[in-house]
């Protein structure tokens, strides 16, 4: 029923290159925990060989990477232990440093879709292709989850705040728009995204939409305020946060604290928001999920703030990255 | 093609070499016993903080292990900046980003990190109009909404937090601000009625009127009571006509005048059916709203200055300016339509001293602006001298860490320590400003008058230090550390001198102590309760763990607290009955004055640091600080002379405090970097030198 591992990443060489290629198009290259042990496996077994120059990362059909394998996470934590899905993303985010923070040059094809956990096996590496092809988008806060792999790292470093309309609505954008990115794209006014995105908290974000939908009557506006709308609050909140933290952090800060917000989203206890959007976007498809809160008012501080402290568990720590002497001074968002 | 690419594939190899060569000398070889021997420390970048402490954790482990006796504890940094910084956190950290993702705030590239701040080669001009731009662009994303429509303490304590920030980037940013805000809205709210509050706070806090604040003049700084400025009303019309008589009663570094300001709250005498009634304020337009000067007003640039050339300072006259009747901001007193004085208050010193009152959130800002300069100069000299090496101890020997030399750590971390005490100072002070009664303005205006002297001074101090600690470095503007100095000199000027604060300080002390002693009651209030009790005793023979404990050290301060309030009350009383008047007696026994203003100051910061200290729950945390506060403490008996000179420390004991000075600086350098990271400076607010200097000085950097 399962293709083994090796056949989910393909492994090729070519004189001192590595070709990497993901290989579960069903699932449009969804990251199970397999394969990502199994590329944290490889690029370990890289850094130490000094035979291998170059990395390259393709995904085959018409995805790059859909993601993390959100579903299978959802039923192992159905199954009794959210601790499951808590070492999920453990692996994930340490190979997402490990590509942060590589000492050989990874070049990933991004041709077809690049989203969530694909694009944290691309986005951190030293190059990266778009092509016509290529659609990127980060669509967490949909799925009552927030923008994870490291993307508080590189989104918040996108010029002014499109990382934060990006990380907030889901936003998709094409090859082109991905290569302008530091982006002057032709299909948002990025002063209308500054003025908004830029504001202290998603209510204020959301309110100043509205009135410029008020004043411009753009179909882009009132697309953006209904995507806000239809996000999980929870995920709205902690992932603005999120991201404005991660700004003023180096990528393995960034990784440690998404993962406490991962653990805490596992953990249920604050909110089950993730849970009800895997329900409702992947399982039931039924489209219409049931947050809690519903609003954003309702969300206080205290259950933001319970997403970015210590996970209450005997057993929990925080996220331990491998000492990396490679740590670039200018790890800048590459995207 | 390939040539090219190869010889700059060559290049960087190469430069990376170099660097790593520079960066991680190969440990010698020869184990000779050596005093100066290189420590762990971070490796070189410092780059991801999370990274470093873990790593750091692990490293001193394994010296433990293999050589160095030396225990060293890591803490969370996270938990510490929440100490540091107190309050809004999330707030500070929106406004750093809004500064850092904008380009009017003339990001840099520097050898791949991005540096925020001014571009101070700009002309004084072309610097005033950036500020104004940048100021524009902070209201429009809401940065000061509700900055005079809220008031509740939070909101307060929020408007601090902003302002810290602003100030972080650039000072004449936040001085730009705090003029229009604290100064001129401060006077609309406080010196103002709900007809001045309802024409201009909300037009204020969006700026479609630009406000300045008129009270010094070339002849009258801090004796305000002495402005020359006259006010006489007219009743024919129902308007007050203000009046610049001579030369030295032009008003002088009004700031925002020269050029953006449309109106200024001027200080003035009035004058009221030939009757002097003293200081009133009062409203004058002074620009329409294409920017002309209005008629019978003049205005003159101050010039360039030594720092804050992002602040267009200029200079008043007031040629028999007109203005309404309800331009006199009539909170504490009034003019009546024809022409009577009426105020609630008959005496004028007391009418003076409620109007004064309000001024002291000036005194709360600068404070705690102060410490954070201090921040940002301590981060990046230790930064600096955790990468920077300079000299060999044995022939063909690796360089040595500056940090690694006692010296260095003599140097830089004392500073260290005392900014950490007056960060909790500040914090302190601006919660007991924005919870302020009518019980306890007097606290505030004393704790207020010994704060600001007392943190401004030490940074100045500490960014002295600093640039002299970075080496030439520091004298690059970009670097910061020798910049500030410029821009923050002036902070021991305005908002009340400091050698006039500090005396203010020392009288309110004489008049508790005279009035207890009067009455013959118990001392309550200004921290004067220790007096109470009988006198502490020092002991003869100073170990390390006596001077290290909260007892000793609470011990010595407030006995020299004591001491000296009774040797001032003493010459104060001395003086007076040989008949010298109050006011000359005052002139003649500075010296005490200055030491006693001084010792409240000290022994008032101390008890707030112990108290932050013993909110922390047990753990490496509370050790860190711990050690800190001792450092802070112990290095105050070092450096005043006070001590030595009224016998409070015999010449042996200060021999075993100077011994412990260097103890707790060995002990404290592990935790250098973790102590300036909990600042939480952002590192685009710090400057390359804190950084990759190499990287950020190398060929490719200027070819950019």
């Amino acid at each position: 029923m399962y293709k083994s591992v090796s056949n989910l990443v393909l492994e090729e060489t070519c004189g001192s290159v590595r070709i990497y290629t993901l290989n579960r198009t069903k699932q449009l290259n969804a990251l199970s925990f397999a394969m990502i042990s199994r590329l944290l496996e490889l690029f370990h077994a890289c850094d130490h060989d000094p035979s291998v120059k170059l990395i390259i990362m393709k995904g085959n059909g018409r995805a790059f990477c859909a993601g993390g394998d959100v579903a299978a996470v959802v039923r192992d934590i159905s199954k009794g232990d959210w601790k499951l899905g808590a070492n999920y993303f453990r692996k994930e985010f340490t190979l997402n440093y490990l590509m942060a923070t590589y000492s050989k040059p990874q070049v990933s094809f991004l041709n077809g879709i690049v989203m969530g956990g694909g694009a944290g096996a691309s986005i951190h590496g030293r190059f990266r292709i778009a092509t016509e092809n290529s659609v990127f988008a980060m669509p967490e806060t949909a799925l009552g989850l927030f923008p994870d792999v490291g993307a508080s790292y590189y989104l918040s470093r996108l010029r002014g705040f499109f990382g934060e309309y990006v990380g907030l609505t889901g936003a998709r954008l094409d090859g082109a728009e991905m290569l302008a990115c530091g982006l002057a794209t032709h299909f948002v006014p990025l002063h209308i995204i500054d003025k908004c995105f830029s504001r202290k908290t998603v209510e204020e974000i959301i309110s100043v939409l509205e009135s410029k939908a008020v004043e411009h009557k753009d179909e882009w506006i009132t697309s953006t305020v209904q995507t806000l709308k239809k996000a999980s609050p929870t995920s709205l909140k902690i992932s603005l946060r999120s991201i404005r933290e991660g700004r003023l952090e180096g990528v393995g800060e960034c990784l440690v604290r998404e993962y406490r917000m991962v653990c805490c989203v596992m953990k249920g206890e604050v909110s089950r928001d993730f849970f009800e959007g895997c329900r409702a976007l992947l399982l039931d498809k039924d489209k219409n999920p049931n947050w809690q809160p519903s609003r954003l008012e309702c969300v206080t501080d205290e259950m933001v703030d319970r997403h970015f402290s210590k996970v209450d568990d005997i057993d929990w720590e925080d996220l331990k990255l491998p000492p990396r002497s490679n740590l670039p001074v200018h790890a800048i968002a590459k995207l | 093609m390939s040539s090219s690419s190869t010889s700059s594939t060559e290049r960087v190899a190469f430069r990376a070499q170099v660097l790593s060569r520079h960066l991680h000398p190969s440990p010698s070889s020869s184990s000779s016993p050596c005093l100066l021997e290189p420590r762990a420390c971070l490796e070189y970048p410092p780059s991801t903080k999370a990274m470093d402490t873990k790593a750091m954790r692990k490293r001193k482990h394994r010296f433990r292990h293999e050589s160095d006796g030396h225990e060293s504890i890591a803490f969370d940094t996270k938990a510490m900046r929440k100490l540091m910084d107190d309050h809004n956190l999330e707030d500070r950290d929106w406004l750093y980003g809004l500064i850092i993702q904008s380009n009017l705030f003339n990001p840099r590239d520097r050898g791949g990190k991005v540096f925020v701040g001014p571009d101070y080669n700009q002309s004084k001009e072309q610097q005033r109009v950036m500020t104004m731009k940048r100021i524009e662009y902070l209201a429009e994303c809401g940065v000061f909404k509700g900055y005079l429509t809220y008031s509740s303490p939070p909101s307060q304590l929020r408007r601090f937090a902003l302002q810290e920030v602003a100030d972080s980037f650039d000072h004449s940013l936040s001085i730009k601000i705090g003029v229009h805000f604290f100064l001129w809205g401060g006077a609309l709210q406080f010196f103002g009625t709900k007809r001045h509050h309802d024409k201009w706070l909300s037009d204020t806090e969006n700026y479609r009127v630009k406000g300045c604040f008129a009270m010094t003049e070339l002849g009258h700084g801090s004796n305000v009571r002495g402005i020359e400025t006259i006010t006489t009303y007219d009743s024919d019309t129902g308007e007050f006509i203000v009046n610049t008589p001579c030369e030295s009663a032009q008003k002088y570094w009004i700031g925002g005048a020269a050029n953006h300001a449309t109106h200024t709250v001027v200080f003035s005498q009035l004058k009221i059916n030939g009757t002097n009634q003293g200081v009133h304020a009062f409203i004058v337009p002074i620009r329409d709203a294409d920017g002309n000067v209005c008629p019978n007003i003049r205005i003159a640039d101050c010039g360039h200055k030594i720092g804050l050339n992002g602040v267009d300072n200029g200079r008043i006259w007031f040629d028999n300016v007109r203005i309404p009747r309800e331009n006199l901001l009539n909170s504490v007193a009034d003019v009546s339509a024809d022409g009577q004085y009426l105020s609630a208050i008959k005496d004028p010193d007391q009418r003076f001293a409620a109007f004064m009152a309000p001024l002291t959130s000036g005194r709360v800002i600068l404070a705690s602006s102060a410490t954070y300069s201090a921040k940002i100069g301590l981060s990046i000299a230790i930064r600096y001298a955790l990468t920077r090496r300079a000299f060999s101890l044995t022939s063909n020997g690796p360089e040595v860490l500056l940090l690694d030399y006692p010296t260095h750590q003599r140097r830089l971390l004392p500073l260290l320590a005392k900014t950490y005490a007056m960060s909790f100072a500040a914090n302190h002070l601006k919660k007991l400003y924005v919870k302020r009664t009518p019980e306890s303005i007097k606290t505030i205006h004393v704790v207020s008058s010994a704060f600001k002297p007392t943190l401004t001074w030490h940074n100045m101090r500490t960014l002295q230090e600093c640039r002299e600690a970075v080496g030439g470095q520091g004298l690059k503007t970009e670097n910061r550390v020798g910049h500030l100095k410029s821009e923050y000199d002036v902070q021991s000027t305005f908002e009340g001198d400091n050698n006039v604060l500090m005396q203010q300080v020392s009288k309110a002390l004489l008049g508790e102590y005279v009035s207890a002693k009067k009455k013959n009651r118990p001392f309550n209030g200004l921290g004067l309760e220790h007096m109470n009790k009988p006198c502490p005793l020092i002991p003869s023979q100073l170990t390390s763990s006596i001077l290290r404990s909260i007892q000793f050290q609470m011990n010595i301060f407030q006995l020299r607290e004591r001491d000296l309030l009774n040797r001032f009350a003493a010459e104060v009383a001395q003086h007076q009955a040989q008949g010298v008047s109050r006011e000359i007696t005052f002139t003649l026994t500075y010296s005490l004055a200055e030491d006693l203003g001084k010792a409240f100051a000290d022994l008032s910061i101390m008890q707030i640091f112990i108290e932050a200290e013993e909110a922390v729950p047990a753990g490496h945390l509370k050790n860190v600080l711990g050690l800190v506060r001792s450092l802070y403490a112990i290095i105050l008996l070092e450096e005043d002379a006070a001590f030595l000179r009224y016998g409070y420390l015999s010449t042996d004991n200060a021999a075993a405090v100077r011994k412990e000075v260097a103890k707790l600086c060995v002990e404290l350098r592990p935790h250098a970097l973790a102590l300036v990271s909990s600042f939480g400076i952002p590192d685009a607010f710090l400057s390359p030198l804190a950084f990759n200097w190499i990287e950020a000085n190398a060929w490719p950097s200027v070819e950019n």
